[in-house]
């Protein structure tokens, strides 16, 4: 009797407020930049239909898939290295702390100058944000391996890959994947950002260009998009942590946060 | 002393060695002045900048933006996540709209933003209010939630009335999280200011920064970064000093 009342409520307020957004937008009480949620729709389907939406989505995706494995990849790395070797975190530490408070974003008039304004500008910029929760992280992660596991790995003669891979991967992975999550949360923020600042292609220009022409429709599709992406790749990353950290999470009560 | 003097250098000799790095590359001509400006120019940007007082200007505005958005988001976050954290029938009706928005990249209703309530200071503020909302709501409802019901039974058991229970026990038990998500949603506040400054506005950082690099002056950039970075420091600063004074059981390594 619970279950299901409760998944009942669970609805309850987004589909209010769709009924009512296309309520109110239909009798034309909403301003028309809001637009209705059937058009919405029928604006996504003809972008679907011409091509459009394939072309901003492909070159959108690109982007940030390549700029977030890379930056991810480098934060993994050095982070894990800052971890291990006292003389590159001595070397990382301060000039990360002072970079990590700036919003990288700031930085993208010097991106886009040295990169242009194709692809590489947001490429780049996009690694240069993920670098930095993630090798926060990953540095965090490896400090804080319990020693006793070190040291048992160690007496029971483990060489340094071993130790590296079975023992403080393993270990580190939870955190790790904590950093890669705002990482990724990073890269569509400086992706949209970047797109709408200096860009001629991908989902955020489908944007401006529905805005341009008044399309209100078209501007949400776009919008809708985005948004889609954004949460869709959040659950493959989710997904992907379930897998990896399988045997951790057993037996535990994972956080509400799904 | 000398040991602690070549501690401090071993611990942040990196910072210094970059800048002379910088200083080299733009002495040696290796790379373009135009785009990496010497460290003296960078200065003397931010010291014109400050002493005439534009870039005050521009930090100001951006500062009460960020200052006015987050405060808004706590004021009425805070309130609601501890209803989520109290009620089950609000917990089952919100918890979809902030569990499952909360990875939704919300920058992309930033366009809309501006249709609503115009280009200027308002939908800077709707917006980093928007973006606070998430972080101080989820955190501090996920610490409303984990007041031990221990606690409060013994509260209750003891006499205390709903309200005593409410101010004295649930309240103090979930202010370290109230904190770390206050702490997550400031600098978001800055960074979002910044940027929705730079798509389009004719004030703050982020225009100070669009308007410097289409004029080329990249010192000014660099000098604005800068500004940037003390301003989120001494904010978070004030955002710890307020945790150490209410949260004083808690150790500040704990947070």
């Amino acid at each position: 009797m619970k279950a299901p009342s409760r998944s009942v409520q669970h609805w309850i307020v987004p589909l209010a407020t769709l009924a009512a957004w296309e309520l109110f937008g239909r009798t034309g009480l909403l301003p028309r930049y809001l637009s209705t949620p059937t058009l919405i729709l029928a604006a996504l389907w003809e972008i679907t239909l011409d091509g459009e939406l394939f072309s901003a989505l492909a070159s959108s995706l690109y982007r940030v898939s390549l700029g977030f494995l890379l930056g991810t990849g480098a934060g993994v790395l050095v982070g894990l290295g800052a971890g291990r070797l006292p003389g590159v975190r001595h070397f990382f530490d301060p000039l990360v702390s002072f970079l990590y408070a700036i919003p990288k974003i700031a930085f993208l008039p010097i991106f886009l100058l040295l990169f242009g304004l194709g692809h590489a500008s947001k490429i780049s910029i996009i690694a240069f944000s993920c670098f930095f929760p993630v090798f926060v992280a990953s540095r965090h992660a490896v400090l804080s391996v319990n020693k006793v596991l070190i040291w048992s790995a160690q007496n029971m003669g483990a060489p340094p890959h071993t130790m590296f891979f079975r023992v403080i991967i393993p270990s580190a992975a939870p955190q790790l994947f904590a950093g890669i999550r705002i990482g990724l949360a990073h890269a569509f923020v400086i992706l949209f950002a970047a797109e709408l600042i200096g860009s001629k292609a991908g989902l955020a220009t489908l944007i401006t260009e529905g805005e341009e022409a008044a399309r209100f429709d078209l501007m949400f599709a776009g919008i809708v998009c985005f948004a889609v992406l954004g949460f869709l790749s959040d659950r493959v990353l989710m997904t992907i942590r379930r897998r990896v950290l399988r045997g951790q999470i057993m037996g535990t009560e994972e956080q509400v946060v799904r | 002393m000398t040991s602690r003097a070549l501690r401090i250098l071993a611990n942040w000799y990196s910072i210094p060695l970059l800048l002379l790095v910088w200083q080299a590359l733009v002495a040696g001509g290796i790379v373009e002045s135009r785009l990496l400006p010497s460290l003296t120019r960078v200065w003397g940007a931010l010291v014109n900048d400050i002493g005439n007082g534009v870039l005050l200007y521009h930090t100001g505005i951006t500062l009460s933006r960020a200052v006015a958005g987050f405060f808004f988001a706590a004021l009425i976050g805070l309130p609601f996540a501890a209803a989520m954290g109290r009620s089950e029938t609000i917990r089952n009706l919100f918890e979809p709209i902030f569990f499952l928005g909360y990875p939704v990249p919300k920058i992309a209703l930033f366009p809309v933003f501006t249709y609503v309530f115009g280009i200027g200071t308002p939908s800077k503020i709707a917006f980093t209010f928007l973006e606070c909302l998430y972080p101080i709501v989820v955190t501090s409802y996920l610490g409303f939630r984990g007041v031990q019901t221990r606690l409060i039974w013994t509260a209750q058991n003891m006499g205390a009335s709903p309200l005593v229970v409410w101010w004295r026990v649930f309240c103090p038990a979930a202010l370290p999280s109230i904190f770390s998500g206050l702490r997550i949603a400031l600098p978001i506040a800055i960074i979002v200011v910044v940027l929705t400054e730079m798509i389009g506005d004719s004030i703050g950082l982020g225009y100070y920064i669009t308007i410097s690099s289409t004029r080329f002056a990249f010192a000014n950039v660099y000098a604005a970064i800068v500004v940037i970075g003390v301003c989120r420091f001494v904010l978070d600063q004030a955002v710890l000093a307020l945790r150490a004074h209410f949260v004083h059981w808690q150790r500040d390594d704990q947070g």
